[in-house]
């Protein structure tokens, strides 16, 4: 998979989190802890996660109401246990089109920071500096980049 | 319909990204983020033939980002913010998406440590 040096478009949320890295792994990749708080849906939603937890291993959250489903889903890319994970996914929130999610934990004293980088595929490079006054959009990347620090 | 409506929006979106995907094209859309342009006046300052800057020209309209219309014997070159107001969409909501699911993620992780505090010396039922 094409996922190394490029930069596509993305969007990349950090925080230093009051967690060792391997509780934040474990709240990734165990699915006890995944249904208790990857659904984006408040109340009565029930959630049922599997992971098969390797490269090329599947991932299945599904998040049902009496109303309706829905379900994300992805692939193991990377399993580098607490301080990487990288995996496909693809559900609603892409418009069911598959993207990557890079998980990155890096510990700092008691905390971790968590790099989370979400991107679109297949793309490759769109912020190399050409971008410089192209407005909007890396304003935004920016922005996504250096909030929660 | 809201099916195709959203694949549709997801094909957009990936050939807006394709075409965003290549220096020359983003330095285009740079320069036409000045202004409209003629075609002759936005290839000029490539080392590449207008033959070449024209086929770049050409997959921009392709995914919508770059509109041609006819002025006299020009072709004025503009771009088309609405397509990359999409782009800027997806990001928006993709950040805020993740955002909300790591305030979700430290949320439980304090539960934990409540729960673990609370143990057999101390034991204390329910979570705020």
């Amino acid at each position: 998979m094409d996922c190394g040096d490029t930069t596509g478009p993305i969007v990349q949320v950090r925080r230093r989190v009051r967690a060792s890295a391997d509780q934040i792994f474990d709240l990734w990749t165990k699915p006890d802890l995944m249904v208790r708080w990857m659904s984006p849906f408040p109340g009565a939603v029930d959630c049922k996660a599997s992971c098969d937890l390797r490269p090329g291993g599947a991932f299945s959250f599904v998040m049902s109401s009496e109303q309706s489903s829905r379900e994300v889903s992805g692939t193991y890319v990377q399993v580098d246990r607490p301080r990487k994970l990288v995996f496909t996914w693809i559900g609603p929130l892409t418009n069911d089109v598959n993207t990557l999610v890079t998980v990155e934990l890096n510990p700092h004293g008691d905390e971790t920071d968590l790099v989370l980088t979400h991107e679109r595929l297949p793309t490759s490079a769109i912020v190399e500096g050409h971008t410089r006054g192209w407005g909007i959009i890396l304003d935004h990347l920016l922005d996504a980049a250096s909030s929660d620090f | 319909m809201m099916e195709i409506g959203a694949r549709n929006e997801a094909a957009r979106l990936d050939a807006v990204f394709a075409a965003l995907a290549d220096p020359t094209r983003r330095a285009i859309i740079e320069r036409l983020s000045l202004s409209a342009a003629r075609v002759t006046e936005v290839a000029e300052p490539f080392a590449m033939s207008l033959n070449a800057v024209s086929k770049h020209i050409r997959v921009l309209e392709a995914s919508g980002v770059v509109a041609r219309r006819r002025q006299g014997r020009d072709h004025i070159l503009s771009i088309n913010t609405r397509s990359l107001d999409e782009i800027d969409g997806w990001i928006e909501r993709t950040r805020r998406y993740w955002e909300q699911r790591l305030d979700a993620m430290e949320r439980l992780l304090r539960e934990l440590e409540k729960d673990g505090k609370s143990g057999p010396r101390d034991r204390k039922h329910g979570l705020r």
